[in-house]
């Protein structure tokens, strides 16, 4: 009887210890490499003028690839210094919850890929702007979902590209005249690119402003 | 059964919300007030009431400080906390372990 209290004890310790292991590793770098990565991958994407479907997802694909090694990269630079496992619970948990957005918007992008979404004018096929925008409405969800394993901030970092992403699919349906060649890249600039440096430095000031608290 | 673990389970530990918020501590390097609440249900004032008493026995370190212009209360384990809480679990281990069929 006494032992069977110990043991749901123990079950319980167990579990709230599991749930209260956030995800901290390293947010502020990841956050500001992938803002640096996505707003240089959009000036020159711009320069370069990658205007087709195609040459548009797979450059984008390309840079999605350096941003993620990248950032793992970060990740297990951090575990080392701390001494921690690079597969730790929270790590696991918060890959989890990245994986069912983020597997969606690869069979978007293959789709895409295969059938790709454009728009042909006067001058050179463009990207319809549902793709690049799908990408950042996905994504939000992504950072939303893995936002629960991680501090309360995420989650609305998460909310800023679902709303804001929806807002401009939204006003993209509306629209009557053709994008400009550069609209799919200022998108992915923005999102991807501005959003990330803008949170990434506000997690490094507010960080450091705590350490030194 | 031998029931010298059981007389030495720390008793401001084994108060259930106690036990729950030295057990979230555990797992994180510190926690804030809000993280806490929200992971335990808890309401504000039971909160407070709990910590004041881990951070009496010297178990749990509370720091105020502002963020965004706004005040922010974060826990941490101190280091007889820790030790407190480790030997809590060895201690409920032993009680389990006792009543296993040999």
């Amino acid at each position: 009887m006494e032992s069977n209290w110990a043991a749901e004890h123990l079950q319980v310790i167990r579990t709230l210890m599991e749930r209260s292991a956030l995800y901290r590793r390293a947010l502020a770098p990841i956050m500001l490499y992938n803002g640096i990565v996505g707003s240089v991958a959009a000036v020159l994407a711009w320069r370069l003028r990658i205007c087709p479907p195609k040459a548009f997802i797979v450059y984008w694909a390309l840079v999605a690839v350096g941003a993620l090694a990248g950032s793992l990269l970060l990740v297990r630079r951090q575990a080392l210094k701390d001494k921690e496992p690079f597969w730790s619970p929270p790590t696991r948990r918060v890959t989890q919850a990245l994986l069912p957005p983020l597997v969606a918007g690869g069979i978007c992008t293959v789709g895409a890929f295969l059938r790709p979404p454009m728009i042909r004018g006067l001058g050179p096929p463009v990207t319809e702007l549902w793709l690049p925008l799908s990408w950042v409405v996905l994504y939000g969800c992504a950072i939303h979902a893995a936002g629960f394993f991680m501090p309360r901030g995420m989650r609305l970092f998460g909310w800023g590209f679902i709303v804001a992403g929806c807002a401009l699919l939204a006003a993209d349906l509306a629209r009557d005249e053709l994008p400009h060649y550069g609209t799919a890249h200022i998108i992915m600039g923005t999102f991807f690119g501005g959003f990330h440096l803008a949170y990434g430095l506000y997690l490094y000031f507010t960080e450091r402003r705590r350490a030194a608290a | 059964m031998n029931p010298e673990p059981f007389l030495q389970l720390d008793r401001v530990i084994h108060e259930k919300g106690r036990l729950a918020i030295m057990s979230m501590l555990a797992a994180s390097p510190e926690l804030s007030f809000t993280e806490m609440r929200d992971g335990l249900n808890m309401t504000d004032g039971n909160l407070t009431t709990h910590i004041r008493t881990l951070q009496e026995a010297g178990y749990v370190s509370v720091t105020k400080s502002f963020q965004n212009r706004r005040p922010l209360t974060t826990c941490a384990f101190t280091a007889s906390g820790r030790r407190a809480f480790t030997k809590y679990i060895n201690l409920l281990e032993q009680i389990v372990q006792q009543s296993r069929p040999q």
